[in-house]
């Protein structure tokens, strides 16, 4: 496994019409996979499209793969070994699902038609769309075509793979199924994946960073931040008014999510969820970054 | 889900990573029902009007027939090279973070262009193979240079209508900027059309091939004799050239980033400056309309 540090990032920042998307953002990545949760409005998908190269930063340095991707050389080497979905991906209304996939990959520089084939159908294997693959996009499902968007994402094993919000109406078996092959993508290459599913990140990612209002509220283990809600979550008979949340479970007793368990409570196991909740909850007031 | 991760294609040079993508472009055009509809339309009034050849002889020349390939390829082709363009919008994104930039891909579009100019190439032959075969005699006011340039001017507006949809697609962005773009060529040509209908004179020239498109022979009432316009044919295709060239270049702007966004402007003035020495050139023969 290439142990190179794939994403460095120094003081990045960026602002749209006065709203501080990221500010002053420092972060570096390596292969394996890197969880990125956040509220909406966080700063995640611009975070992502400043390392997919298609948004500049106001500020700060970025180096991807050992290259800055000012100019226009290595620029083009870093997309050449760059897989990119992004959160919001259209397809165009004609194509079939192969034809796309191998449009892409045309644009990747597969050049000879052998082999990008192979490498198309390849990629629409993984991701389980090969008997699908003569459809029109239009006709595939929501999650079906998330695939496809990853499918393309894929093409070549890239080093480096941003995924923004990959298993956005996909099923639970294709969930289960899209993290065998992320973790197998993880093996060798860097990944970040940013997602509302806590559970993808808890089930996938050795690393959690946590972005709010443009900054960084938490970069480390998953363990660790799942570590910071040990002792308070509990059940109980009634929602405690005093939690961060609760609500009521399946075997009719309410899961409380607060600062401390109560005396004598019947305390559980939190998840990431939990310890995701708390650090948002105990984040500072929103301040001139947000405004 | 186990299947072998495959290794990167070793970086292409430029050019072959350019003739991939024009020829999934052409690919594209080819398939696309607007064009096949402008081929069969092109079909239909061939035939119509190449069976007009043996009865119609001294009325009008071949090489007036320009417009057939001008109209259903060049002028429908605004629409195919329009939404071919914008096609991939919807993937914007995903496409940006390829190491195919946008002038590439504006490249390999403007590449694909060519597509219906060989149909139109196609076209001429049927005319010169139509003509042979017919034994029919032409009019000897036209040279047969001056008859391929005429026909060949068709050609050039086949893949000029289609760039110019290309230009578009890139430069602006409002539903329904094809259809504008469409009445604009119809429009400019139409409006040098009105100086057919002046006495003869270099500005009522300059002003007729100014235009993409234009007629060369014209008569003054239905039952005059018909005669070819004055300016020179072949310096026209040459300024007709010369537009696709600007078009294809002013194409390419909007993606480019310095120093390349530089070099595409000097390129810019250079044809423009040649289009006009070209035009110029055209209109300098004498204004004096001879009978066919």
């Amino acid at each position: 496994m290439n142990s190179h540090i794939a994403v460095e990032l120094t003081g990045v920042t960026k602002r749209y019409r006065g709203t501080t998307a990221l500010d002053a953002v420092d972060l570096s990545l390596r292969p394996g996979i890197t969880g990125l949760l956040g509220p909406n409005g966080a700063g995640k998908t611009t975070l992502l499209r400043i390392l997919a190269t298609v948004l500049a930063p106001e500020a700060g340095e970025v180096r991807l793969l050992g290259r800055a991707p000012a100019a226009a050389a290595p620029l083009a080497e870093i997309r050449r070994r760059l897989g990119y979905l992004p959160q919001e991906m259209g397809f165009p209304r004609s194509f079939s699902c192969f034809a796309f996939v191998d449009y892409m990959a045309v644009l990747k520089e597969w050049s000879a038609a052998a082999p990008r084939h192979e490498e198309v159908r390849r990629v629409l294997d993984l991701v389980d769309l090969a008997d699908v693959s003569a459809k029109r996009i239009r006709a595939l499902s929501g999650g079906q075509r998330r695939r496809v968007g990853l499918a393309q994402a894929l093409l070549g094993a890239p080093d480096l793979l941003l995924l923004d919000e990959p298993t956005t109406g996909v099923d639970p078996e294709q969930r289960v199924s899209l993290r065998q092959l992320l973790s197998a993508a993880g093996e060798r290459s860097t990944v970040l994946l940013s997602t509302h599913q806590t559970e993808d990140v808890a089930a996938l990612c050795d690393r959690v960073i946590v972005l709010d209002r443009g900054r960084i509220l938490h970069d480390g283990g998953v363990r660790d931040l799942v570590a910071t809600a040990t002792g308070r979550v509990w059940l109980a008979d009634a929602p405690d008014p005093g939690a961060r949340a609760s609500w009521r479970t399946g075997t009719g007793k309410y899961r409380n999510v607060g600062a401390f368990a109560p005396e004598g409570s019947e305390r559980t196991d939190p998840t990431l969820e939990d310890a995701y909740l708390l650090l948002l909850g105990s984040r500072a007031p929103v301040t001139e970054a947000a405004a | 889900m186990t299947a072998a991760l495959r290794e990167r294609p070793a970086p292409p040079v430029p050019s072959v990573a350019l003739r991939s993508l024009a020829l999934l472009e052409a690919r594209r055009y080819l398939r696309s029902p607007i064009f096949l509809i402008g081929v069969g339309l092109l079909l239909w009034t061939t035939v119509v009007a190449t069976g007009d050849f043996g009865q119609n002889v001294g009325v009008t020349d071949p090489g007036d027939q320009d417009f057939l390939p001008a109209f259903c390829l060049g002028l429908l082709g605004v629409f195919v090279g329009h939404q071919l363009t914008r096609s991939l919008d919807a993937s914007e994104e995903a496409i940006g973070a390829s190491p195919s930039d946008g002038v590439r891909r504006t490249a390999a579009l403007c590449l694909a262009c060519l597509v219906p100019g060989v149909v139109a190439l196609a076209w001429v032959g049927w005319i010169y193979a139509a003509l042979a075969v017919g034994n029919i005699p032409l009019s000897a006011t036209i040279g047969a240079g001056a008859r391929a340039a005429m026909l060949l001017s068709g050609v050039v507006a086949a893949v000029g209508g289609p760039l110019f949809g290309v230009l578009v697609a890139r430069w602006v962005r409002f539903p329904g900027s094809p259809l504008v773009a469409v009445v604009v060529l119809a429009g400019w040509v139409l409006v040098s059309t009105v100086a057919l209908a002046l006495p003869p004179s270099r500005a009522g020239t300059l002003l007729h091939l100014s235009a993409p498109l234009t007629a060369w022979s014209s008569a003054d009432g239905p039952r005059s004799p018909a005669w070819v316009a004055g300016g020179s044919p072949g310096w026209y295709l040459g300024y007709v050239l010369l537009l696709c060239g600007l078009a294809a270049t002013a194409a390419l702007l909007p993606s480019a980033t310095a120093p390349r966004r530089g070099r595409l402007l000097r390129l810019l003035a250079l044809l423009g400056v040649a289009a006009l020495a070209c035009l110029t050139l055209a209109v300098l023969p004498d204004p004096v309309r001879i009978p066919l």
